[in-house]
């Protein structure tokens, strides 16, 4: 029952805030608040709740839904110890997005509705057990995202938010031939049978419908050269997307490339998994190039992002306990420390109304506080030890290292550009002589800002001293999924 | 234990006084972000509670690990795991990190107390010190670390103070670049180092330094695989310690306050290179192509950074590259086998240099210059100050019987017994070191006053307050840690030179080092002093008798000099050819052009091949009835066709 109650708790306050008479759009925010705290302390309640020494799925919850043609579509959830981590990252990410939305005065009740529902579907994404499910999930998200970016977003909204659909359909599209080719050869969408199962005499080989899988995942991590949408996306849509998109939604990639491809079938993975450590390699370098060259600070973190989810399907080529629980708990780590740093540049947008590098500089005379959370994130993202994102990286390489020596090789140079596009950024837009035409602006100071950024900040920090939390958890699951490759 | 052989006991120092070493200036950090930032005072006086808890446990530890025989101590804790990946926190406590940990814990106490005098008056008085504690709890941490995962967390904090300190005055635009530069190019050492580890762990299975260390010596490890692992561990280790071709970043540090220079970038964090090697000795040892790279580097570096420190005007330029040469020293020991010479050196070199640091930043106080040209005279304005700097000079230029004549004896002696050219090298070195310093001091110290800089009132930044064109002695709050700096930069070299002092350095390795027979002669002895002695007459005949003029010296000389005072060039071919044009404006260009029109030229290309293929198809359509049956029949007449034409009756 919890997980039903967790899932829609958001939706719930979605269709609460809808309900709000127009005099009253002004609470808007505090239901939402409201709505999404409560499933942050029910998820922080299952995840201390969580028995991490039973292995397989907890939380269960098995119905019959639909049962059409011999298929029995169930509707179907749990979670192990690779979801649960991202569960409470969604949950905790949606406080964070909805306090950072505070001063949205534009339709704030269709606006949080949307970023409630989209809390909805990603979790529906991390919990569901039957592909069906799953990829009415997945194919939800679209729908809010879509209006949020194009209805608040800036710029070429219209033009990102399109290409953002479309290129996550052209995507599921492929892996809806993939999910329908593997359920008529098994006779079921459940996705922990699959998980059990040896898949063998598909109607094409079964390389190929892992590669069909995996197309509609790659698209989401993004994996390079798949990656165009991001930037446009993020570099238009408002703060709290932002925060959303690079926290949770592209993790719904990593996930999947984990639980549907690998775990339901790991000869193919093993055969593909040079590809995934050289694409995942030239990933990170491709990425930092070209976030080198970012003009725009959005879109430098955003480019910086393509970068640093090439380091998880590095981990994920690995094969490996380690290499994989590395990547899980990259994409948590780049959850955390991407999404505190588009709260950062959210708070620093809404101040001096500009991105562009050249026009800013000098700004930690008149906003101490936001600097300092600039330079934390920006520390957290070229992976310093003691925070989140240098756990996981070295997790990777460690465990990647054995198997493809060359891929980490090339992508340990990903820590040196990290540090170039950070600092140098960091140099430009908040060090330097002070501009006197932002003197007169505000520091951070509303206690929701306060809030977002010291939330997130610990738990980066937590993460960097006290990793064991969380790979305690990730093993176990990681070490399921290895024994289906290793036989 | 079960790698090491039991020569000399354990130290008995409980553990928890150890993490208390790391935990009490981390306490004062944190206790100062969170409560006491509006409160500069009482930041400045935490930070010296806490550093000075740590101070006092540190000499508890050195009197204990003495007590010991040098013996060691390892207590370690799983911190998280991973598959087969174990990662361990731990300390480890041994003659080396004692020694360490009273170098950093001493000079960074001392630079606090300085502090308080130098930085009064800062408007970023708390944030300082809260820098400098979390600075002081990484270096700590790094030295007492019991393997490589933990040390590389602590090495790669340091650098991340570093960064914050020398960035300190961040609205000043040199201190922002020079920050960001230190960072990245400690961190393409750092990627060696990264490479090592990621190379022993996947090779050997463990991190712990003493497993690693005796697999080393046992040779259950391949010969490649040692000396790749050393010299990804000297990568790191040249980053961090400004060696060639990585020397480049520490000069441009010399932005942050000077107390900061003084701990951060002379005696504490730069040395930790030094340390880095020393730590993992055994394998440098084994591997005699890694250690011939750790000793040429270092000669190369120690002649490079001297050339250059002559030619400098800028009075703490001249310490930054007397700093570069003097590492350079240490690693030209180290590849000569000479283990304890180069912690001797590493030892006495942090009492002077921070002796001098520290009073080039008391000159400035008074003048609020480091330019030489608008200085001289000063002399009779500082006298505390001339006479601890001409103590830190005298014992760098190596007389006797100051601390550096002993240790920079030892380490040519070393030399002298590996390679005649290394000792050539440093023997070049021992004259130019001598040479600068004087000149240094002369151009400072004697002659006439020049009136130094005057105030700029309209930089609201300047925390400035005396007056340039009267200069005085500083505060005793900066002098007296001068004074006290001068007993060691004395002293340093009796209580260490002694047989004692190497077995007790040498019994952090697992075997007894190459430390055998007299570490003296007294050939080497007197070249090297005769050779100081040359450079400071050098030095006095040029600027202070003007018997030759330096101008005359620099027309005769005129492509070296231009090669010196333009830094080898390095940082133009670095800057200007590799980052701005080869990646900025080629390689990443290309990239972004790529991404640009061809990746998302395909995306968007494909949208409007469908839309065009759209609108085509779109013609079809038409609504009519009779097009649609024409159609229709066509396509039936076409099936019929064809059917017949497969199968023909």
């Amino acid at each position: 029952m919890e997980l039903t109650v967790l899932v829609f708790l958001p939706s719930v306050a979605a269709a609460i805030v809808l309900l709000l008479p127009e005099r009253y759009e002004g609470y808007a925010k505090w239901v939402a608040l409201a709505g999404t705290t409560a499933a942050l302390a029910l998820s922080i309640q299952m995840f201390f709740a969580f028995d991490l020494n039973q292995s397989g799925f907890q939380y269960v919850e098995r119905h019959k839904w639909v049962d059409i043609g011999g298929f029995n579509l169930q509707y179907f959830l749990g979670v192990d110890g690779l979801s649960m981590p991202l569960i409470v990252l969604t949950t905790f990410l949606t406080v964070a997005s909805v306090l950072i939305s505070f001063n949205i005065t534009s339709r704030p009740r269709a606006y949080y509705a949307c970023l409630l529902v989209l809390a909805t579907s990603v979790l529906g994404v991390f919990c569901a057990l039957d592909f069906l499910l799953f990829f009415l999930f997945w194919e939800l998200e679209l729908f809010p995202m879509f209006l949020l970016i194009a209805v608040w977003g800036s710029g070429r909204k219209e033009y990102s938010a399109t290409k953002f659909v479309l290129y996550t359909i052209a995507g599921s599209a492929f892996m809806l031939i993939g999910i329908l080719i593997l359920a008529f050869n098994q006779n079921t969408f459940d996705i922990e049978k699959l998980g059990q199962s040896q898949i063998s005499g598909t109607l094409i080989p079964v390389g190929w419908v892992f590669f069909l899988l995996f197309i509609g995942f790659a698209v989401k991590l993004p994996v390079v050269p798949l990656h165009t949408w991001l930037p446009d996306a993020h570099s238009d849509a408002p703060t709290a997307v932002s925060v959303m998109l690079a926290g949770v939604l592209l993790k719904m990639g990593g996930y999947g490339i984990i639980r549907m491809c690998v775990t339901i079938m790991p000869g193919a993975a093993d055969d593909y998994s040079i590809w995934f450590a050289g694409i995942g390699a030239a990933s990170v370098l491709y990425g930092a190039f070209i976030t080198l060259r970012q003009t725009d600070v959005k879109r430098l973190v955003a480019y910086s992002s393509v970068s640093h989810m090439g380091i998880v399907l590095l981990g994920i080529g690995a094969l490996g306990s380690t290499g994989l629980a590395g990547a899980t708990y990259q994409m948590l780590a780049h959850g955390l420390i991407t999404g505190l740093f588009f709260v950062v540049i959210g708070l620093m947008y809404d101040r001096t109304h500009t991105r562009e590098i050249a026009k800013l500089g000098g700004l930690a005379r008149q906003m101490p506080l936001i600097a300092t959370g600039m330079v934390f994130a920006g520390f957290g993202s070229l992976g310093l030890p003691a925070l989140a994102g240098f756990i996981a990286e070295i997790t990777v390489f460690l465990g990647t290292f054995q198997r493809y020596e060359w891929a980490v090789l090339m992508a340990i140079f990903g820590v040196v550009l990290s540090a170039g596009y950070v600092l140098w950024m960091l140099q430009r837009v908040m060090f330097g002589p002070v501009k006197h035409e932002w003197d007169g602006l505000t520091d951070q100071k509303y206690w929701w800002e306060h809030s977002a950024v010291a939330g997130l900040a610990a738990l980066v920090i937590l993460l960097g001293v006290y990793p064991a939390l969380l790979m305690d958890m990730i093993q176990p699951a990681i070490d399921t999924i290895m024994m289906r490759v290793g036989s | 234990m079960p790698f090491l052989e039991a020569v000399a006991s354990a130290p008995s120092i409980k553990e928890e006084y150890l993490w208390a070493i790391i935990a009490s200036p981390l306490i004062a950090w944190g206790l100062i972000v969170l409560y006491f930032r509006k409160l500069p005072k009482v930041a400045g006086y935490l930070a010296i509670l806490g550093i000075g808890i740590a101070c006092a446990l540190s000499y508890l530890t050195l009197f204990n690990v003495i007590d010991a025989d040098g013996g060691i101590a390892i207590h370690t804790h799983e911190w998280f795991t991973s598959g087969p990946l174990i990662v361990n926190l731990g300390v480890r406590i041994d003659g080396l990190s004692a020694v360490m940990l009273v170098v950093v814990t001493s000079v960074s106490l001392l630079v606090q107390i300085y502090s308080q005098g130098y930085m009064s008056g800062d408007a970023g008085y708390g944030r300082y010190f809260a820098h400098m504690c979390l600075f002081t709890m990484s270096m700590l941490g790094l030295v007492l670390a019991d393997n490589l995962f933990m040390l590389f967390i602590f090495w790669e904090l340091v650098g991340l103070c570093s960064y914050l300190l020398i960035g300190f005055w961040f609205h000043k635009p040199s201190a922002a670049a020079a920050a960001k530069k230190a960072f990245i190019v400690t961190r393409i050492g750092d990627l060696g180092l990264l490479a090592a580890l990621l190379l022993i762990w996947t090779r050997a299975g463990t991190f712990q330094i003493d497993e690693i260390q005796h697999l080393a010596l046992t040779g259950a490890l391949s010969s490649s695989v040692i000396t790749w692992f050393a010299l990804g561990i000297f990568a790191g280790a040249a980053g961090k310690s400004a060696q060639f071709p990585l020397q480049v970043w520490l000069p441009d540090a010399m932005e942050g306050p000077t107390p900061v220079s003084a701990l951060i970038h002379a005696a504490t964090m730069v040395a930790a290179g030094v340390y880095l090697v020393a730590r993992f000795f055994p394998v440098f040892e084994v591997s005699t192509d890694a250690r011939h790279v750790v000793a040429w580097i270092g000669a190369i570096t120690a002649v490079i950074a001297a050339t250059i420190a002559l030619v400098q005007t800028d009075f703490k330029r001249v310490l930054a590259y007397s700093t570069i040469s003097q590492l350079g020293y240490m690693m030209l020991a180290l590849g000569a086998f000479g283990y304890v010479a180069a912690i001797f050196h590493l030892f006495t070199h942090a009492f002077f240099k921070a002796l001098l640091f520290l009073g080039s930043g008391s000159v400035n106080h008074s003048t609020n210059t480091f330019d030489m040209r608008k200085m001289g005279g000063l002399k009779k304005f500082m006298p505390i100050t001339y006479w601890t700097f001409m103590i830190g000079s005298l014992s760098l230029a190596g007389i006797f019987p100051l601390a550096g004549f002993w240790s920079k004896d030892e380490i040519l002696l070393d030399a002298w017994r590996e390679n005649r050219a290394l000792w050539a090298c440093g023997a070049a070195v021992a004259f130019m070191t001598a040479f600068y310093m004087f000149r240094a001091i002369i151009l400072t110290f004697h002659g006439e006053y020049k009136g130094g800089e005057p105030v700029d009132h309209h930089d609201e930044d300047s925390h400035f307050h005396g007056d340039p064109g009267h200069p005085h002695e500083s505060p005793w709050v900066m002098t007296i840690p001068l004074i006290v700096l001068s007993i060691p930069a004395i002293a340093a070299g009796w209580f260490a030179y002694h047989e004692k002092f190497g077995t007790f350095i040498s019994g952090a390795l697992p075997e007894a080092g190459h430390e055998g027979g007299s570490s003296f002669e007294w050939g080497v002895a007197v070249t090297s002093t005769l050779l100081a002695l040359a450079g400071i007459g050098a030095a006095y005949a040029i600027y202070q008798r003007k018997w030759v003029t330096s101008e005359s010296l620099r027309g005769t000389f005129a492509p070296f000099a231009m090669l010196f005072e333009n830094k080898y060039y390095m940082d133009k071919i670095y800057e200007d050819l590799f980052v701005k044009t080869i990646f900025q404006k080629g390689w990443n260009r290309l990239l972004q052009m790529n991404d640009r029109y061809v990746v998302d030229g395909i995306v968007n290309g494909s949208g409007r091949l469908t839309r065009e293929i759209s609108d085509r198809a779109r013609a079809i359509q038409t609504g009519q009835l009779q097009s649609y049956g024409l159609g229709f029949v066509a396509g039936v007449v076409i099936l019929v066709v064809a059917v017949f034409a497969a199968n023909p009756l």
